[in-house]
């Protein structure tokens, strides 16, 4: 019992972080039909930011803050400078120029900070909380980071349910042509929303690297499982990307306790084959297929 | 008012309009008939701006039009219902309704226009909150109509509104337009293949025919006019 709790609670938080991840990807693919393949790599590039900005003398919540600034500029320059000019060619052209981008950020984040296993401080405690003599199995920064992820998930619910731009966005994701006929902005919407996906990126690199250090390619793993989660959950559907990438959170744990944790990578695996045998939309696909 | 002028627009190397022009003064309709693939649809798309011509301009008020992107002719007044109406059917009825105009800066005016749109089509005003995907075929041409009128527009590109109705609804929603044309000074240009309709309501009508202009007259003598009728009409 007290190692199913510790696995839960394990992969429950994995499982919000993943979640960040996937919901970076379905916002991208909803918005631009594509995969950003380099969303890992942005995300430890904003981490290694923060880590800078740490080491010379700024407080853990400033840096924190600059980071998610420096997320979103990173996505929106991404957009503007890489997406843009390959828009309404074949979609082989922007997946090949994200794999570019993911092999350039793991090629500069060394050059720039060094290529050696960093650790990367947590704003609160790791150590479980207890009552008394019983422990809860769970740490303040488990609690902050669902917390956080949880906040996240409703400003963006906010966001686009409450929000002119959020409106225009969704419009602008649906039906670009009849969006641009009604006034919107199409183009600056993408730049907000490739923005706004690695800001999301960019949280869930802060919040995974004080439990798997910071060096050039700790995001690789990290976005395998947001894709995982965002498949499960069908691409399209930002909940379905969450509660996706929390089931993953929770089955590899389970799997790295009960069975080894070499095999954890390969649960994920599992579960994706798995998944796509019985049900190839994805859990909560609504209405059309998904296509390639 | 409206001015077409020479425009040219050509696919590849097929001339999909060949030097049309044409004008609509405010509070009147204006009907373009004709064949499929006479150009009728390339031509109000080329006036808000997701096709490019390949010569010749569009003028809103002494305005050129021509080489601006989509949005922003949309946000000098120009209105376009698209073809097939073009509701978003993820989204609901009120926010469909509510991107009609979403760009202005006057919010106070702009919810006054979205609540006279339902006033207008009383049936939205019912469905609100329901996705629009849940709406009839007249109900989405309805929604349609209204979503281009609340942005105030002064210029109202109706491609094909009577597509997929019945007869009383088309009658309905004609009428409707007919009113809110005089009242609110609108030009309208008035896409259809149904001439007969069209023509009850225009103005003026014009006739294309494999992309070039070749009739130009008040609508009610076009109407009358029994060769005509049969050579480009078909009734």
């Amino acid at each position: 019992m007290r190692t199913f709790l510790i696995l839960t609670v394990d992969g429950l938080t994995n499982g919000f972080i993943y979640a960040l991840v996937a919901l970076a990807l379905v916002m991208i693919w909803r918005a631009t039909r594509v995969i950003n393949y380099a969303q890992g790599a942005m995300a430890m590039f904003t981490t290694y930011i923060a880590l800078f900005l740490i080491t010379h003398g700024v407080t853990y919540w400033l840096a924190f803050v600059i980071t998610l600034g420096a997320g979103f500029v990173l996505g929106a320059v991404t957009e503007r400078v890489l997406v843009r000019p390959v828009e309404g060619r074949p979609p082989l052209n922007i997946v090949i120029l994200s794999l570019g981008l993911l092999i350039f950020l793991e090629a500069l984040a060394p050059m720039l900070f060094g290529g050696q296993v960093k650790s990367f401080p947590a704003p609160f405690s790791r150590i479980d909380l207890a009552v008394g003599s019983t422990v809860l199995y769970v740490s303040p920064f488990d609690i902050f980071v669902v917390a956080s992820v949880l906040a996240v998930m409703l400003l963006l619910t906010v966001f686009f349910q409450r929000t002119t731009i959020g409106l225009s966005m969704r419009a602008a994701a649906f039906r670009p042509e009849i969006a641009r006929l009604l006034g919107v902005r199409v183009g600056n919407m993408l730049t907000i929303g490739w923005g706004l996906a690695a800001m999301l990126g960019a949280l869930a690199g802060l919040l995974i690297a004080p439990a798997i250090f910071l060096y050039p390619n700790n995001m690789d793993e990290v976005l395998v499982f947001g894709f995982i989660g965002a498949i499960l959950g069908g691409l399209e559907s930002p909940f379905g990307a969450v509660v996706g990438a929390i089931v993953v959170g929770l089955v590899l744990s389970y799997v790295g306790g009960y069975i080894g944790s070499d095999l954890e990578t390969i649960g994920g695996l599992v579960i994706l084959i798995a998944v796509l045998m019985v049900r190839p939309q994805g859990l909560f696909a609504r209405g059309r297929q998904r296509q390639a | 008012m409206l001015e077409v002028s020479e425009l040219t627009v050509a696919y590849g190397g097929v001339l999909a309009l060949d030097h049309v022009s044409l004008t609509v003064p405010e509070a009147s309709i204006t009907a373009v008939l004709g064949a499929n693939g006479a150009g009728k649809t390339t031509l109000v798309r080329t006036i808000s701006g997701l096709v490019k011509p390949r010569s010749g301009q569009v003028l809103l008020d002494q305005r050129r039009l021509t080489g601006r992107a989509p949005e922003a002719i949309a946000r000098m007044g120009v209105a376009h219902v698209p073809e097939g109406h073009g509701i978003i059917s993820e989204l609901s009825v009120d926010e469909n309704l509510r991107l009609g105009g979403l760009w202005r800066r006057d919010r106070a005016d702009h919810r006054v226009a979205i609540d006279e749109a339902y006033e207008l089509f009383p049936p939205l005003a019912s469905r609100r909150s329901l996705a629009a995907s849940n709406l009839s075929g007249g109900e989405r041409q309805m929604l349609s109509i209204a979503r281009a009128l609340a942005s105030r527009p002064t210029v109202l590109l109706l491609d094909e509104p009577s597509l997929g109705l019945a007869g009383a609804i088309l009658a309905q929603i004609m009428a409707r337009l007919r009113a809110l044309t005089a009242e609110r000074r609108l030009a309208v240009l008035l896409i259809e293949q149904n001439a007969r309709s069209a023509l009850s309501v225009a103005d003026e009508a014009v006739v294309l025919s494999m992309g070039t202009l070749v009739v130009r007259d008040k609508a009610e003598r076009l109407a009358g006019d029994e060769k005509l009728r049969h050579a480009y009409l078909g009734f």
